[in-house]
């Protein structure tokens, strides 16, 4: 588990990043391995949640925040590059958020969003891609007979997959997942969390949580962040029973956090 | 348990406390508000609907003098005249338009030595009472006078309107004819005169090919005599009959006053002089039967004119030209032509009619009613009959609305996108005070505006030839439903824009934090996501925006023209460019003049309450689509 033979999904290299004057990153260097979940831990404000969102460059609707230094590379290509088109990237880089935000249309509206925007499928394969999507999600049984009801009427849980599949029906090939379950009760989340083991086999998962417990559940890979700066990054099982950091322990201790 | 209750311990609740008095005073305020809408409502119920029976006696009225049945010949004889008037006027259009050059060089010539005069008359009148009043022509002050008028007649030389269709060579003569006009003359210069006599020789050039139209107009019009004779003698006697009626009327009801002052009198004799009072005011009964029977005598005269009138006029009719070689001359032949045989099928029915009429049909409440809601004619203060109908006033609302919407909406929506979806900061920071800044702009400047600058400039944009195309142009009048229109979307955009900019602000932000996170191009969350889920919210601004136009008065009681007719809808689009009148503005105009508790003021109260109904109903929906959003 500890080393893998592809090469990286994502190559960060020496990057800062500032909203405004403040610097939120420093000098930070990781590869994010391809095919395997990563979790970014640390507490609040250490920078994790801006770095998930420079990968998809959703740091781009904020006024003066931007990359000063560095580079991140996504399959060999520098992000941050001007011939970069956010679209395309985005379309390959999904994203999951805290707070399921499914939009107030029917379940399959949801799904077929992303398709629909990009026109990635023509009216007859869009209802096969839609029920692959929610079968991916682990969603498809529980919602196949209601698909053109409003998705508000789902529970928390079940929108979060929801969202989840949204996100799947574009196939992208890294998701990133912002807190996923911190709004969703333990059913819910224990649900979520099967769903990222089983997605692992076809996408490479970057998650950031607050709970350690689930960092040490579903991930390969930790990465622990402090005040702007990556303190320590290991395999999840070395990270947790051997900390190389006196940072690292006092925080998976909870001496701080 | 007792003493418990009533002695002071240590939670006890101390009387009347700060925060209750506080919590009462706005209690009270927030009651008040509720008991003053209620007692609006009581009030408006109350003078309004006193206004259905008394509408339905002027209407009974109406019909046992015999009004009603003056009306039927009276309509047909109004018909008539009217047709005969499209008809000249063809005939005139014809005339103009094949001498439309000299026509125009006369009008340029005029309106240039017009617009000298109107500029030198003060000054030359100063000399010219000086002169009659006996002044020494060579004194110094005449010098003066004189002086002063030349310099004037400068200023006025130097801003003379354009004459397209004078000759340069022209406009020099005339401009020096001007120049040198002594300050005694009188007669129009020579180029004006010349021009004017032009004009005229050509009109009778042109008259002559049309001395057959000419004779069948005059015979046309002819032919309405012996009806109009008939019209007007019956008009002398009904109206004799129903002033008595109404004098017997208001005689009854000084009677029923007095007999109730009586029984609440308390003193004897004061009930005894009240008593007497209310005996010798006793109305004598009407007279009806007298007159209505020497009326019913004339039903066969009348029933032979109608068929007089229509055989002849039938005759007439078809000896009208075909087609005319003028545009104008045309659209109005074609209108004759096609009103013609409804004007004679209608004068086929009036016999009947006349025959089968009847002074004592009852009139139910229920035509007041329908007469009120359906009634094409709002007739008030007239000598002959009231008529109290909706329809036009319903109608010039409504058509106002329609064109203030249709160019508030997109004005107003789309501000509020812009603005919301695409604007920078700064762009938003400048855009968004300017639009609410026109709320602050009072509605009776905005009318003035409207008169003074929109109007004059649409009407003389529509007396260009290049615009001669656009339907109902040239526009008769400035003042009319479009230009009232445009200045009520002036007015309800800054309400669309806000409201609008307000439901798509109350978008949550993680809807197109999730489409951007899709990949989705700006223009495409917003209008995928963003629009669609302010939607019912933005429908709540215009339908508010629509309550604002509908309940608008000082602007379209400027600017609508005031016209209460239904606007003839046979030109088309260019029906939104005549003048009407509307809900609102009725009120305003009229309720200031009319007598307390008359029919004509209770029919005003009863215009209120229905305006009051449509914005109240509006508001009402506009308020379920806002609730909507927010769930």
């Amino acid at each position: 588990m500890s080393v893998s033979p592809q090469p990286p999904a994502i190559q960060v290299r020496d990057m800062h990043f500032h909203y405004g004057p403040t610097c939120a990153l420093k000098a930070l260097t990781l590869d994010v391995a391809e095919r395997q979940v990563t979790a970014f831990i640390g507490p609040s404000g250490c920078g994790k949640s801006t770095l998930l969102r420079c990968f998809n460059r959703m740091n781009d609707e904020i006024p003066g925040a931007r990359v000063t230094q560095g580079s991140i590379h996504i399959g060999g290509i520098d992000i941050q590059d001007r011939s970069v088109d956010v679209v395309k990237l985005r379309r390959e880089v999904g994203m999951v958020f805290q707070k399921s935000n499914p939009f107030p249309r029917s379940i399959f509206d949801n799904v077929a969003f992303g398709l629909q925007l990009h026109r990635m499928a023509s009216r007859s394969i869009l209802v096969q891609a839609v029920e692959e999507a929610l079968v991916s999600a682990a969603l498809w049984d529980e919602v196949k007979d209601r698909l053109h009801e409003s998705a508000l009427g789902l529970s928390g849980g079940q929108q979060q997959r929801l969202c989840i599949a949204r996100s799947l029906a574009v196939k992208p090939r890294i998701i990133l997942m912002d807190e996923p379950c911190s709004a969703l009760d333990p059913i819910a989340t224990a649900k979520v969390e099967d769903l990222i083991r089983t997605l692992r086999q076809q996408y490479t998962i970057i998650i950031v949580t607050h709970s350690m417990q689930q960092a040490a559940r579903v991930s390969d890979h930790t990465a622990f962040f402090y005040l702007g700066e990556l303190i320590e990054f290991s395999g999840t099982l070395k990270l947790f029973s051997n900390p190389a950091h006196k940072l690292t322990e006092d925080y998976l201790r909870g001496t701080f956090g | 348990m007792s003493k418990t209750a009533s002695a002071p311990h240590r939670f006890n609740k101390s009387g009347l406390s700060l925060e209750k008095a506080i919590k009462f005073f706005f209690a009270s305020n927030a009651g008040l508000t509720i008991v003053i809408l209620v007692l609006i409502i009581v009030f408006l119920l109350k003078e309004g609907l006193g206004f259905f029976p008394g509408y339905r006696r002027e209407l009974e009225i109406y019909r046992i003098a015999g009004l009603e049945f003056v009306d039927l010949s009276r309509q047909n004889l109004t018909t008539h005249e009217q047709l005969a008037s499209v008809l000249n006027r063809a005939y005139y259009a014809e005339i103009n338009g094949k001498c439309a050059r000299e026509l125009k060089r006369s009008r340029e010539a005029a309106a240039l030595f017009n617009a000298f005069s109107d500029q030198t008359t003060a000054t030359r009148d100063l000399i010219l009472n000086n002169l009659t009043a006996g002044i020494d022509p060579d004194s110094e002050m005449l010098a003066t006078l004189r002086k002063n008028h030349a310099a004037n007649v400068q200023k006025a030389l130097a801003k003379l309107p354009p004459t397209p269709h004078l000759t340069l060579t022209e406009r020099t003569a005339l401009i020096d004819s001007l120049r040198s006009r002594d300050v005694t003359a009188k007669d129009d210069p020579p180029l004006v005169a010349t021009l004017t006599e032009q004009y005229a020789a050509a009109q009778q050039v042109q008259a002559k090919p049309l001395a057959g139209l000419r004779a069948t107009i005059d015979a046309f019009e002819a032919t309405g005599s012996d009806l109009s004779t008939l019209v007007s003698e019956m008009t002398t006697a009904v109206t004799a009959t129903k002033e008595s009626l109404q004098n017997a009327d208001i005689l009854e009801k000084d009677r029923k006053t007095l007999l109730a002052a009586a029984a609440r009198a308390k003193d004897p004799a004061e009930r005894a002089r009240l008593m007497a009072d209310a005996q010798a005011s006793l109305a004598e009964q009407a007279d009806i039967d007298g007159p209505m029977q020497s009326l019913m005598l004339r039903k066969p005269t009348c029933i032979e004119a109608h068929n007089a009138l229509r055989q002849t006029s039938s005759e007439i009719l078809t000896q009208l030209p075909t087609a005319l070689s003028q545009p104008e001359a045309e659209r109005l032949l074609r209108a004759a032509r096609k009103a013609a045989p409804v004007f004679l099928t209608t004068l086929g029915q009036a016999p009947g009619q006349i025959s089968q009429w009847r002074h004592d049909t009852r009139v139910p409440l229920s035509a007041a009613i329908r007469s009120f809601l359906t009634g094409k004619d709002w007739v008030t203060g007239g000598e002959w009959q009231d008529f109290y109908g909706i329809l036009p006033l319903l109608v010039g609302s409504l058509m106002i609305s329609m064109v203030a919407l249709c160019l508030a909406i997109p004005a107003g929506v789309g501000a509020a996108i812009y603005i919301n979806q695409f604007a920078s900061g700064h762009e938003q920071s400048l855009v968004k005070p300017v639009i609410e800044f026109i709320q602050a702009i009072p509605s009776v400047v905005l009318g003035f505006i409207g008169i003074l600058v929109f109007g004059s400039v649409l009407r003389d944009l529509s007396q260009l030839d290049s615009l001669a195309w656009v339907p109902g142009f040239p526009i008769e009048e400035r003042l009319n439903i479009f230009t009232a229109g445009c200045l009520l979307a002036l007015m309800s955009i800054p309400t669309i824009f806000s409201l609008a900019e307000d439901a798509l602000n109350n978008v949550p932000s993680a809807y197109s934090e999730a489409s951007d996170a899709l990949g989705a191009s700006r223009i495409q969350t917003s209008f995928r996501v963003v629009i669609p889920a302010a939607f019912s919210g933005i429908l709540a601004a215009v339908l508010l925006g629509l309550g604002r136009v509908i309940g608008e008065t000082m602007v379209v009681l400027l600017v609508a023209g005031n016209r209460i007719k239904i606007p003839d809808f046979s030109s088309g689009i260019g029906a939104f460019l005549q003048p009407s009148h509307t809900l609102t503005g009725i009120i305003a105009q009229e309720l200031g003049e009319v007598p307390l508790g008359s029919v004509h003021y209770r029919a005003l109260f009863v215009v209120g309450i229905l305006l009051f109904t449509i914005v109240l109903g509006i508001n009402a929906t506009a308020h379920k689509f806002v609730s909507r959003t927010q769930h």
